[in-house]
């Protein structure tokens, strides 16, 4: 047995491991990069399922910029006040109240009252929908396709679809934006909360042919626009929106609507 | 049951690694053109597997926690190196066929899976019999599939099954055969274990889980739940 | 010049290291669900898998040769892989924050990828000299980057088609394998 070949190897391998050790703990240090423990903890407060919905790179994203100063502490849709309150603590400031928003489809049409050009089989998918000549079935070009490509973006299972049109859970819904995004369509937006007023349709189609579309449709009357107290409503492109800067919810618009596609629901 | 013989077992039958979990692929695609070499890729990981639960068992109140995954990959390259020599001493014509996939049992991902999930963390006696269970699964697998590839490529003259896209098409059958017995033993009430591996979320049997950060989030709050069991 | 050519055409399409060499398949089939991350996961490799093959390239060639001690070859280079890997995480951490955001991720994987200690092997046992071996490594990985990402991009088409519900998810994907490996085997004329 040959002792030398066995100490060299042993050296060899030895030599290799320490030689590594030594490296890495001498560039570990070098290239430490300083994580400011504000945002660990942070991090650990945050909801931490990385939805993007504060408009950063998932929660390690969010706490960065929250210590940076370029957020601010209440910047977390789905952690709501009490992880405001959290953060604000961890940084040594008070969390001003955000306002809670929901999303909401801007699209009443369901299965009784909107028309359909015609029967459709195929990709059950409302982005691949989008690609047909004619954007789908849907006599109202501008209406909700109903295949759920909002349900399958929500992650909190807000979204559903009934009666061939989507309506969001206004408790589940955690304003994260990802069904926004996902619609192709862009029927759906964010609102707040409390809000006592939607106007539940996007059809920009002049008024007869809203009708011949879908029984419920705005028809761009401007009746609404005409009576808001406050000036919140505007009507352009034959659609009403709503400002909710100026809202009160006074609900003179849902009453004057001929159609009853403004909400009265809070 | 007694306790060895409920982790041959769970090697063979309930967490087969091949047709349960779903690991190890690369040397079951690889080496199953036929089944002498399925049986023999089996039978050599077999080994390295059996001594690695051994040593590592015998040394894990030794081995400190922050080196843990560098000690683990020490001691299976130098097993395996052990046994591709004896291997080339020994079954020549074995060794030239397996060729490159030998020494790439070090990073077959059943052998520092059980070694941070079993042996690291129970006695020697459970851990040997945890590592033939696992390997006689695995060998049994290979063997399966390779006699498949070799009946019907060398056998019937389908070539294609001896080459490389036949390993594709025959375990894609598998897995789809496995998800309709999956189905079957979920409907009797005794649903299998769920295949493993990266990016499918379950870092639990992932050699590299300790140091991964590229963990998906609810992966990382399932493991670190479990590191706190 | 020309040999190193072939070198290169051989490694990444001919004998495509994840369709014809089976290495590497637990990232190719875990990773390749959208062609960002795809592509993202061939690039890390690619640098990593070239890298590596420098390092354990004259590992070999000045320390193992000269001390007799080539058998030692599986040990050192896994060694040396992982730390290498490590190391770079590091680095780019700390130096190239937005590289490491898209490709960091990736890293830790790339480790116990049996293409990387795959390709360093390979090098030593068809004799490669460093030069040789560099390029072996960087056209291997320029192959698993153009696998993964073709495989990707049939995943985003098939997602919306009428699959059978056993053979949905890996099953599906390793049939797509097959067909694309029937389709590279038509390059084996090439050299």
């Amino acid at each position: 047995m040959n002792i030398t070949a066995i100490i060299i190897a042993a050296l060899v391998v030895g030599g290799t491991g320490i030689f590594l050790g030594f490296f890495l703990g001498i560039f570990g240090e070098k290239f430490k990069v300083e994580v400011d423990e504000r945002e660990e903890a942070i991090l650990g407060v945050l909801p931490g399922n990385n939805c993007g919905g504060c408009g950063y790179a998932g929660c390690s994203g969010l706490a960065a910029a929250i210590v940076k100063g370029e957020a601010p502490v209440n910047q977390c849709p789905v952690g709501g006040d009490p992880v405001a309150a959290q953060i604000g603590d961890i940084m040594g400031v008070s969390a001003e109240g955000g306002v809670k928003m929901v999303a909401f489809v801007k699209c009443a049409g369901d299965c009784e009252k909107a028309e359909q050009d015609y029967e459709y089989t195929g990709v059950e998918d409302c982005a691949a929908m989008a690609f047909i000549p004619g954007g789908g079935p849907r006599s109202c070009s501008y209406g909700c396709l109903g295949y759920g490509s909002c349900v399958k973006a929500c992650p909190f299972d807000a979204v559903h679809i009934i009666n061939g049109i989507a309506v969001v859970d206004k408790d589940a819904c955690k304003a994260c934006g990802k069904c926004v995004a996902a619609c192709p369509k862009n029927l759906i937006e964010l609102v707040p909360c409390d809000a006592k007023n939607k106007v539940q349709c996007s059809s920009r189609d002049k008024g007869k042919d809203v009708m011949a579309a879908c029984s419920v449709g705005c028809i761009g009357c401007k009746l609404c626009e005409k009576n808001c107290p406050e000036g919140a409503v505007t009507v352009t492109d034959n659609i009403a929106h709503i400002d909710y800067e100026k809202c009160t919810g006074c609900g003179t618009c849902a009453e004057k609507c001929p159609k009853k596609i403004i909400s009265r629901a809070g | 049951m007694n306790k060895y013989v409920e982790r041959l077992y769970n090697g063979i039958i309930k967490e087969n690694p091949t047709f349960v979990l779903m690991l190890g692929m690369c040397p079951t695609l690889a080496v199953t053109s036929s089944a002498v070499n399925g049986i023999g890729m089996g039978l050599s990981t077999t080994v390295v597997l059996v001594m690695s639960n051994l040593l590592i068992s015998m040394f894990r109140k030794v081995i400190p926690n922050g080196v843990r995954m560098p000690a683990y990959i020490v001691v299976v390259a130098s097993l395996v190196t052990i046994v591709q020599f004896i291997m080339q001493a020994y079954t020549p014509a074995l060794s030239a066929s397996l060729g490159v996939y030998i020494p790439l049992i070090v990073v077959n991902c059943i052998i520092l899976g059980r070694a941070e999930s079993y042996a690291s963390k129970n006695p020697i006696a459970p851990s040997i019999f945890d590592g033939l269970g696992m390997g006689l699964g695995f060998t049994i697998g290979l063997t399966c599939i390779g006699l498949i590839r070799q009946i019907l490529g060398a056998s019937l003259g389908i070539t294609v099954f001896i080459m490389a896209p036949g390993a594709f098409l025959v375990l894609a059958f598998l897995v789809a055969g496995m998800n309709v017995v999956r189905d079957k033993m979920e409907k009797k009430g005794k649903p299998l274990a769920a295949p493993s591996g990266c990016m499918t979320g379950d870092c639990a049997s992932c050699s590299q889980s300790a140091m991964c950060t590229g963990k998906l989030p609810d992966a990382a709050k399932k493991s670190a739940e479990q590191e706190a069991k | 010049m020309k040999e190193l050519l072939i070198i290169a055409i051989g490694s990444a399409i001919v004998n495509n290291v994840v369709l014809s060499q089976f290495l590497g398949i637990c990232p190719f089939l875990g990773v390749s669900r959208k062609t960002e991350t795809a592509a993202g996961m061939g690039g890390a490799v690619i640098f990593v898998i070239t890298l590596a093959s420098f390092v354990t390239g004259l590992i070999y060639k000045f320390i193992l040769t000269p001390c007799h001690v080539e058998y030692l070859q599986t040990i050192v280079f896994i060694l040396v892989i992982a730390s290498l890997v490590q190391f770079v995480e590091m680095f780019l951490k700390k130096n190239m924050p937005p590289l490491y955001e898209s490709l960091g991720v990736f890293l830790p994987l790339i480790t116990t990828n049996c293409a990387v200690l795959g390709v360093a092997l390979n090098n030593v046992s068809k004799g490669y000299d460093l030069l040789q071996g560099v390029v072996n490594g960087l056209a291997t990985s320029v192959g698993f980057f153009i696998a993964i990402v073709i495989m990707a991009g049939i995943r985003e088409k098939i997602e919306y088609n009428d699959i059978p519900r056993r053979f949905q998810g890996t099953a599906i994907v390793l049939i797509t394998a097959s067909l694309m490996s029937i389709a590279f085997m038509g390059f084996s004329g090439m050299i």
